[in-house]
């Protein structure tokens, strides 16, 4: 990540004026998005609620989410760096071409308006979505999304936040940060964390067939995963944990039912701004929780032989003792 | 059960200078005797020292945790710790892992952190960065100064209300104190600006100015007797002239306990970046004459490190000027944070004068017992890099070494060159130990008397002095051996002091109905649970009003 100004949905929700949605749908991604944190909600310094407040849908498509917008900027698909990058010229006031701005499918009145609205902003936040992150620019897209929200604080108070996917995505990304300092993409096999996204994820590892086990664990890569990495699944002992019944379970060895955390099981949850929320069961559950699973699973390789690297220090006394 | 014989003890509590003593400890506590048959550590020719403690450091939470995030470069050229039998992996570096963190704390002698900017939102996640951080005790503050709820109730002027708030939000942290950053300035920023006139109405409120925040909040924590007092970072941080903010502030905490953070960033003379110089001399000479505050140095030293802080629009303007990554992350009602990744040269003028100031302060403050070893870790330097820092206190010579190749119009800008003191083991011992730990009020910490924890650190003597304080002999915590020559021996956890303040039942009412419109949790989800916090160890004030 190269930086990111942003703030916890709270502030969204008690100060933003103006809120842009880009390559997302939230209405039918996050459908509580709008009523929990965004445009419905009223507060303090925005006491009309949705009156005070203009929303702005940024994507290649008419989606659900157009009738919440205020105004919808179609954007040509594959476009969308260039839009960021002609705004970022425009908000600095730099001279931009009638080419660039027609290849990217808009008015030049279109984004003078949307300029002059993000700077009369007192607060403006950028949401984006995989319709941005997971297109044609992948990471530079967001990364230069991020970059417009940085420098629209020379003149009003701007942030960005991602929209982030299911499941606790958020919360396995702020665990691996502390313990590793990546957030995903790790290899422990030097014994050291190493990072390398393209190399060391998941479906890098799992196509290139390096794996001889898999452990599945709040995730179903069997749904989504190109065809080699799922034939490598299928070839190598996979074990999923999961309450239900997946495509990953249809095609492992041995799949432990465990209780939805949430509902059935206790534990934390990260929400997209990072903030820990506590879970509470609900219900009682017959299946143990995933924590009780791998801590059983952690017990029984603890029985074998350590067979990690024994520290000098750890030699000499045995050497000593000897 | 362990006696360690024939070390040459430096106890600052006791006044015990080098001379040489047996100590005995017993189920984690040091004791007056062991049993005759007890297995004997042999300390002959060594320094012993009690525990080192952190007064102010950043290791925990989503601060940090957002540095390491934008990090990667750094993580690549940084230490690795490859797991072994005893430790886990980790990295090194200028924001460390938390396995990490724990093994280079230990591995050079301290054994008592204190983080020190969390916002009450994100406790829970930072007592589960805590619980992975081993081996050291831990304690966390809260970060109460920019809380839109408690500046209400200062605005409206109702004291006593607010001091429930406060206590409230204490408990509901699971922390151990009050932590205050540019009070007003956060919360002005979450509009894009700052807060730098201590008497002008802070932006969106009446009447509450952050002189107002800072004298109620250091009576709230004083009347909640706290066992550390209010911990501030000033307004107007970094700002080249901002020694008139800094006097101002403790002009108006007369008549209360306050500790001052990193001192060093609030101690600078001059107008603007070019004629930037410092202003030590008077901040010590005032600070000197204050016996109820405390503060740390927050050294400065050079080389690559990354910038974290509460302190919001201070970042954006460090990003603007360097030009470099920026994060910010405002949290809801409580506070912002900022990450800007800095290098301090020794070539730039203002890194130069920072670089002496946090020097000269620690040589120019005459009492040992109210300024600690800091570098706001990782803000001025890494702790890791503190036995360079130990070096240049104890050895003139080597500073002269240092500033001698400056030039001149650096040295015109400083008074370091001017300082001839060299500090001696037992104030070492002071402002890395006893000190800290005494502001802290961990009062079984920092010392080597009976009934003090079992928390401490052998040196073999030598004449390289960073060499001797980057590599102690032994560590032992809580009465176990953690390090020996260099390498982890054992990683036991480490335990987490709290402190439980009392409250009025009434505040929860209040805060509940409050609550839906300044936050996006529900009330209930707020609190840390207790069974959250690794081995707590609670504190409250006994009725006597002493904690
Ligand atoms: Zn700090």
């Amino acid at each position: 990540m190269g930086g990111k100004v942003t703030c916890t949905l709270g502030e969204v929700k008690n100060r933003a004026d103006f809120i842009v949605y880009w390559g997302g749908n939230p209405a039918e991604c996050h459908p509580r998005h709008f009523t929990k944190y965004t445009i419905m909600q009223k507060s303090r310094f925005l006491p009309r609620g949705r009156k005070d407040r203009t929303m702005v849908l940024v994507d290649i498509r008419e989606t659900k989410s157009v009738k919440a917008a205020d105004i919808f900027l179609q954007v040509r698909p594959g476009k969308d760096f260039e839009l960021i990058t002609v705004l970022r010229a425009m908000i600095k006031d730099q001279p931009v071409d009638d080419s660039a701005i027609a290849e990217i499918g808009l008015q030049r009145s279109d984004l003078e308006d949307l300029v002059a609205r993000m700077k009369r902003a007192k607060f403006g936040v950028m949401f984006f979505g995989m319709g941005l992150s997971m297109t044609r620019g992948k990471h530079m897209n967001s990364a230069a999304l991020l970059t417009l929200a940085a420098e629209m604080n020379a003149f009003t108070k701007f942030v960005a936040m991602p929209m982030r996917g299911h499941g606790n995505v958020t919360g396995a990304d702020v665990v691996m940060r502390w313990q590793t300092g990546y957030p995903f993409g790790v290899s422990y096999h030097r014994g050291y964390p190493r990072y390398n996204p393209g190399e060391f994820s998941t479906v890098d590892v799992l196509v290139r067939g390096d794996t001889d086990c898999v452990f599945v664990l709040g995730a179903d890569p069997g749904a989504t995963m190109p065809q080699p990495a799922i034939e490598h699944l299928k070839r190598v002992p996979t074990i999923v944990l999961d309450p239900h019944v997946t495509h990953t379970s249809r095609l492992a060895n041995v799949h432990i039912t465990t209780a939805p955390a949430g509902i059935a099981a206790a534990g934390t949850a990260y929400r997209m701004d990072e903030i820990a929320l506590p879970l509470r069961p609900a219900i009682d559950s017959p299946y143990p929780s995933d924590f009780e699973v791998v801590r059983r699973i952690h017990e029984a390789i603890r029985q074998k032989p350590d067979w990690r690297v024994r520290s000098p220090w750890i030699e000499r006394q045995l050497d000593a003792a000897h | 059960m362990l006696r360690i014989k024939g070390g040459r003890i430096y106890d600052p509590e006791r006044n015990i200078n080098g001379q040489v003593e047996d100590i005995c400890i017993q189920d984690g506590k040091i004791v007056a005797s062991v049993d005759e048959d007890a297995p004997t550590l042999d300390a002959t020719g060594l320094i012993v020292f009690p525990g080192g403690v952190d007064v102010h450091t950043h290791v925990a939470g989503g601060a940090i945790n957002f540095a390491r995030a934008m990090s990667p470069e750094d993580h690549r050229r940084a230490q690795a710790f490859i797991r072994t039998q005893t430790t886990r992996g980790g990295i090194g570096g200028y924001a460390p892992t938390t396995f990490a963190t724990g093994y280079l704390y230990a591995g050079m002698g301290w054994t008592t952190v204190n983080e020190a900017a969390v916002p009450v939102l994100s406790a829970r996640h930072t007592h589960e960065e805590l619980h992975d951080i081993p081996v050291l005790d831990k304690s966390l503050l809260v970060l109460m100064a920019n809380n839109e709820i408690l500046l209400d109730l200062l605005d409206t002027g109702e004291h006593e209300r607010a001091k429930d708030v406060v206590a409230w939000y204490l408990w509901a942290a699971k922390a151990y104190g009050v932590k205050a950053v540019n009070p007003g300035g956060v919360a002005a920023w979450k509009w894009g600006h700052d807060a730098k006139q201590l008497s002008t109405p802070i932006d969106g409120y009446q009447r509450v100015t952050p002189g107002d925040i800072i004298t109620h909040l250091a009576r709230i924590v004083d009347e909640l007797h706290l066992p550390h007092p209010m911990h501030l970072h000033c307004n107007n941080l970094g700002a080249p002239g901002n020694v008139a903010t800094t006097l101002e502030t403790m002009e108006r905490l007369e008549g209360h306990r306050a500790h001052l953070a990193h001192l060093q960033y609030h101690a600078y003379g001059g107008d603007d970046w070019d004629s930037m110089r410092s202003a030590a001399a008077q901040v010590a000479e005032y600070f000197n004459a204050s016996p109820h505050l405390t503060t740390d140095a927050g050294v400065v030293l050079f080389g690559d490190t990354v910038t974290i802080t509460a302190d919001g629009p201070w970042q954006h303007l460090l990003y603007k000027l360097t030009g470099r990554k920026w994060g910010n992350l405002d949290v809801e009602n409580e506070t912002g944070c900022g990450i800007v990744p800095y290098t301090y040269k020794r070539t730039n003028l203002v890194n130069a004068v920072q670089w002496a100031v946090g020097l000269e302060l620690l040589l120019l403050i005459d009492d040992p017992w109210r300024v600690f070893l800091t570098t706001d870790h990782p803000n001025g330097a890494c702790f890791w890099r503190y036995p360079e820092i130990l070096h240049l206190l104890m050895c003139r010579d080597f500073r002269r070494e240092c500033w001698n190749t400056f030039p001149d119009r650096i040295k015109q800008r400083i008074v370091l060159p001017e300082l001839d003191r060299e500090y001696t083991l037992l104030e070492i011992a002071t402002i890395i130990s006893a000190g800290p730990a005494k502001a802290l009020g961990l009062n079984t910490k920092g010392g080597l008397a009976p009934g003090k924890d079992a928390d401490l650190v052998l040196y073999s003597p030598n004449q390289d002095v960073a060499q001797m304080f980057s590599h102690p002999r032994y560590v032992i915590k809580a009465g176990q051996i953690v390090v020996e020559e260099g390498e982890i021996r054992s990683t036991p956890a480490g335990r987490e002091i709290i402190f439980q303040p009392g409250f009025s039942p009434d505040v929860e009412s209040y805060l509940r109905e409050r609550f839906e419109d300044c936050y996006t949790m529900s009330f209930e989800n707020y609190p840390v649970e207790m069974e959250r916090v690794e081995n707590p160890l609670i504190q409250s004030a006994d009725p006597s009003g002493q904690s």
